[in-house]
């Protein structure tokens, strides 16, 4: 496991040393902070059924921040090591390529983590500065970051096996935002010309991350959305994997 | 050290590597010389398991590089070509983290790193930016990285590759160096570079092996004609003299201003004609101002390998440098 934290330590330093962490970060966060006081202003405005953290983490603006991150996070993970010519150095050191996956890959999780954690700030210091105490539970926090993770975590794989797909990291970055923005949107199909309770909207919600974030956000944790992510999360790591792996044989 | 087995590589279409058999023994410097495109980058990429070998296999220090691909990778120490590294780390930094990479512990690594530097005199650029570097530190560091973890086995890509003649100097004895310590195998274009730095060198051309000897022995294998150079005031009929002297086969007189005549002796292999040219000089009473003999180099022994049976382009890409 060992050469996994010296490569996991080095993904995060390359990260946070460089001035674009702190730039995603205080974006990131200025975005989700006008959203927030935008939130409390409507629901002091008008009475909301859904709580505060449900009207956070359903609104558009939140989605367009949130998956901007992910080819931020992830372009450069292998297309720059692939560009650099670095990655001769990495695989023909004796590393599995496992473990070289992996530890990108737990990096990249690690640093969406961190980016994250400003807007969570937001739920406890509005309680702290307001006292207030029926905007939300602190269940339905604890359930829209558990979403949140899970959500990331598959974007960051779809951003892995994306980056080791090409030696450009622009290009890396475009395959991510267009393949997350699809899986995004394919969860919306589910309200099309098709009846609630169809088979069609059935099925189709199983791929709505927004559908889970609301089940999520309400504090009721579900197996679904659980298993669904993190298997998918599984099958894009070892496609990455398989990728890195048949570099070996390619022309 | 190293046994490689009909190793052969096909990129779509083209065969980069054409079932290469070749073995370096512990402790041998042997080089790999070929023009570019010969497939050595190839053949090494195989060897340090970069790449997988489309026919054929190798065992490094006993251990086969499919199957025991992390035993290999431990006791090699790979310099690739063009000596990647990250632009955006420092070099101390950089070789810790490739120290530890290569599974050496946290103290440990910090001597091992400290020797390194040393024996490649980095010490003044320790706290720098790699992104700075000059190609000279550049090359140093990526040699640095791949002795850290004391390889058995050192593989270096074309270290002196875009060096000036001063620092292909320096690496070229530091490299020599290294020889006492480390089996070497090397991969250059370069000719004057294994000749004085390599007890054998690996001849390749378009994937295939030409042939495999010690530079001297390349030399004299290819018995090329050698060559004497004359400059003295002597008549025009000295050129018949000249060429009665045994081991001379021809005699090209040009003359030269004030009475001088350059004669270019062409003469059997290794047979050196200068004493008798002398002789005769003294006997005929000709003034000499250079008496000088041109032997084959392994240059000649390379260019006439890849003469054998090649089409021009293929060795117009040679550079020979000091
Ligand atoms: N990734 C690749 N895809 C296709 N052809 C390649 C690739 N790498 C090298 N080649 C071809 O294989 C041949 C050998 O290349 P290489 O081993 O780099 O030669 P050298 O190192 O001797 O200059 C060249 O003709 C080169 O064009
Ligand atoms: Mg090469």
């Amino acid at each position: 496991m060992r050469p996994f934290s010296i490569l996991f330590f080095k993904e995060l330093r390359s990260f946070f040393l460089s001035p674009m962490a702190y730039v995603i970060m205080a974006l990131f966060t200025f975005l989700n902070g006008w959203l927030f006081v935008s939130m409390v202003r409507a629901m002091q405005m008008q009475a909301s059924p859904r709580s505060l953290v449900h009207n956070l983490f359903a609104s558009g603006w939140f989605w367009m921040g949130f998956l901007i991150l992910f080819p931020l996070i992830t372009m450069r993970l292998f297309a720059d090591e692939r560009k650099m010519g670095t990655i001769e150095g990495l695989l023909t050191a004796p590393v599995r390529t496992s473990e070289v996956v992996l530890a990108k890959y737990g990096a990249a999780v690690a640093v969406y983590l961190v980016l994250l954690l400003p807007v969570f700030a937001f739920f406890p210091l509005f309680r702290l500065v307001t006292g207030e105490v029926t905007a939300f539970q602190p269940g339905a926090v604890w359930g829209s970051l558990l979403g949140l993770f899970l959500i990331g975590a598959f974007h960051v794989s779809i951003g892995t096996l994306a980056s080791a797909l090409t030696a450009n990291p622009l290009i890396a970055a475009m395959l991510t935002f267009v393949f997350v923005m699809l899986h995004y949107f394919l969860g919306f199909l589910q309200n099309f010309g098709m009846v609630t309770g169809s088979v069609w909207s059935e099925g189709m919600s199983y791929f709505s991350t927004t559908e889970h974030m609301n089940v999520l956000a309400e504090g009721l944790v579900d197996s679904r959305p659980l298993v669904y992510y993190l298997s998918f999360s599984v099958l894009l790591l070892s496609l990455t994997h398989h990728v890195l792996e048949s570099r070996k044989w390619r022309a | 050290m190293i046994e490689a087995r009909h190793l052969t590589k096909r990129y779509a279409g083209r065969t980069a590597v054409d079932h290469i058999s070749f073995e370096v023994g512990k402790g041998e410097i042997v080089g790999f010389l070929g023009p570019n495109g010969a497939g050595k980058s190839t053949t090494l990429r195989m060897l340090t398991c970069f790449l997988s070998a489309t026919e054929g296999t190798a065992t490094v220090a006993g251990y086969d590089i499919y199957e025991d691909s992390l035993e290999v990778r431990r006791r090699i120490g790979y310099m690739p070509e063009n000596v990647p590294l990250y632009p955006d780390m420092r070099v101390g930094e950089y070789l810790r983290f490739r120290g530890r990479l290569k599974g050496l512990g946290y103290r440990e690594c910090r001597a091992a790193v400290a020797e390194a530097m040393d024996t490649c005199s980095l010490a003044a650029v320790e706290r720098k930016m790699i992104a700075t570097l000059s190609k000279g530190y550049r090359q140093r560091v990526g040699l640095a990285d791949a002795l850290v973890h004391k390889p058995e086995l050192l593989i270096l890509d074309e270290p002196t590759n875009g060096l000036d003649p001063g620092q292909i100097r320096q690496s070229r004895n530091l490299i020599r160096e290294l020889g006492e310590r480390h089996t070497i195998l090397i991969s250059t274009h370069i000719l004057s570079e294994v000749e004085m730095t390599c007890g054998r060198v690996i001849i390749i051309d378009r994937g295939t092996i030409k042939a495999s000897d010690s530079p001297q022995n390349l030399i004299r294998r290819l018995r090329r004609p050698g060559s004497v150079l004359l400059e003295a005031k002597a008549p025009a009929t000295a050129a018949t003299k000249l060429a009665a002297i045994a081991g001379v086969q021809e005699v090209n007189p040009s003359e030269d201003q004030d009475g001088w005549t350059s004669f270019v002796l062409a003469t059997d292999p290794q047979s050196d004609v200068r004493e008798a040219v002398h002789e005769l000089a003294i006997r005929e009473s000709w003034k000499v101002r250079e008496l000088s003999s041109r032997t084959a180099s392994l240059e000649d022994a390379f260019v006439d390998l890849l003469k054998e049976e090649s089409p021009p382009e293929s060795s117009s890409s040679l550079k020979t440098e000091n």
